[in-house]
């Protein structure tokens, strides 16, 4: 038996295809009927989706502020930061969130949590660990919240919750 | 969602796990000896996995897909950094398939493929020292500028 395909081979051409017409700057969940899922299409399930996306895009934002806070204060952590800094930046945007280049994210134009000037701890270690901790804190809730959403919008909070996770270990574990 | 769909799923995840069973036994052989009981320990975690689809398969009434006797790796593996990408990339895979499980399935299923992939995205960047943006998203890998995974 051969070794089953990479996940990025298209083992599933339909799906894939599907999948890759609505990947866009953002990925419109529920309304291109990826996931052909009948309950998806219901009115309700759609604002259910339009609310946990947007919530989605404030948190990755706000996690964007605290990235841009701690670079601010230390500099020298800027070229660590920055991979994946930019990954938080292209979680807001699949989650339909606006990043003005250069500048904090901002979901909606209410965007509460993005303020740099919050206190950032005084040594860099114990900023990383704050960094780490709420990259930690986010991905627990999201795995939480992606219970209550359509197996699309699921699919990609369990991504991104995973990819947190990663940069939780990154940020701690991994330090050099 | 519908049973079948998420029959099917949970098989794909456990067709992966067995694949990465046999892998990570590949990479225990090869590894070198600082990074041995990491490698046997993600060993253990993919083979708890695998028995929890077992046991969600027949729970649902399907007859688990079996490990094949032998599987063809990506790549070679004649040494220690070979393992090493080899375990990466048996952890790429199978944060595929969990993120597909998620959509497919509902309520502590869900639950348990969403850990499921968060523990394989942690490792893969154990072994890799870098992140992707969207650990289990063939669809949005292309884009990824951190992806180190080999092009099998």
């Amino acid at each position: 038996m051969p070794y089953p395909p990479p996940p990025r081979t298209p083992s599933g051409p339909r799906r894939r295809s599907l999948l890759a017409s609505a990947a866009g700057a953002a990925l419109l969940m529920g309304c291109s009927g990826g996931s052909g899922e009948s309950e998806e299409s219901t009115g309700g399930s759609m604002s259910v989706t339009h609310k946990a996306r947007a919530r989605a895009a404030r948190d990755s934002a706000g996690l964007l502020g605290r990235y841009d806070a701690v670079i601010t204060a230390h500099p020298a952590v800027a070229e660590r930061l920055g991979p994946l800094r930019a990954e938080v930046v292209r979680h807001t945007e699949a989650f339909g969130g606006t990043v003005t280049k250069g500048s904090t994210g901002t979901a909606s134009p209410s965007a509460p949590e993005a303020s740099p000037s919050a206190s950032v701890p005084a040594t860099e270690k114990d900023a990383l660990a704050e960094l780490a901790a709420a990259e930690r804190a986010l991905a627990d809730r999201r795995t939480t919240a992606l219970l209550d959403v359509p197996g699309e919008l699921a699919r990609v909070l369990a991504s991104v919750a995973a990819a947190g996770a990663a940069h939780a270990y990154l940020l701690t574990e991994g330090a050099k | 969602m519908s049973d079948k769909k998420e029959l099917k799923a949970l098989q794909a995840a456990l067709a992966a796990e067995h694949a990465a069973v046999y892998g990570y036994g590949v990479v225990g052989g090869r590894i070198h000896e600082g990074r041995r009981t990491e490698a046997r320990s993600a060993y253990d975690a993919h083979r708890a996995r695998r028995d929890a689809l077992v046991r969600e398969v027949r729970d649902l009434g399907g007859k688990p897909v079996a490990a094949s006797a032998a599987y063809a790796l990506p790549f070679p593996v004649p040494d220690s950094a070979a393992a090493v990408r080899l375990a990466a990339e048996l952890e790429d895979r199978v944060a595929g398939v969990y993120s597909d499980l998620v959509r497919a399935t509902g309520g502590e299923r869900r639950r348990a493929a969403a850990e499921a992939l968060r523990e394989a995205a942690v490792r893969a960047v154990r072994w890799n020292g870098e992140s992707v943006a969207f650990p289990g998203l063939a669809e949005r890998a292309a884009t990824a500028s951190a992806s180190q995974a080999p092009t099998a």
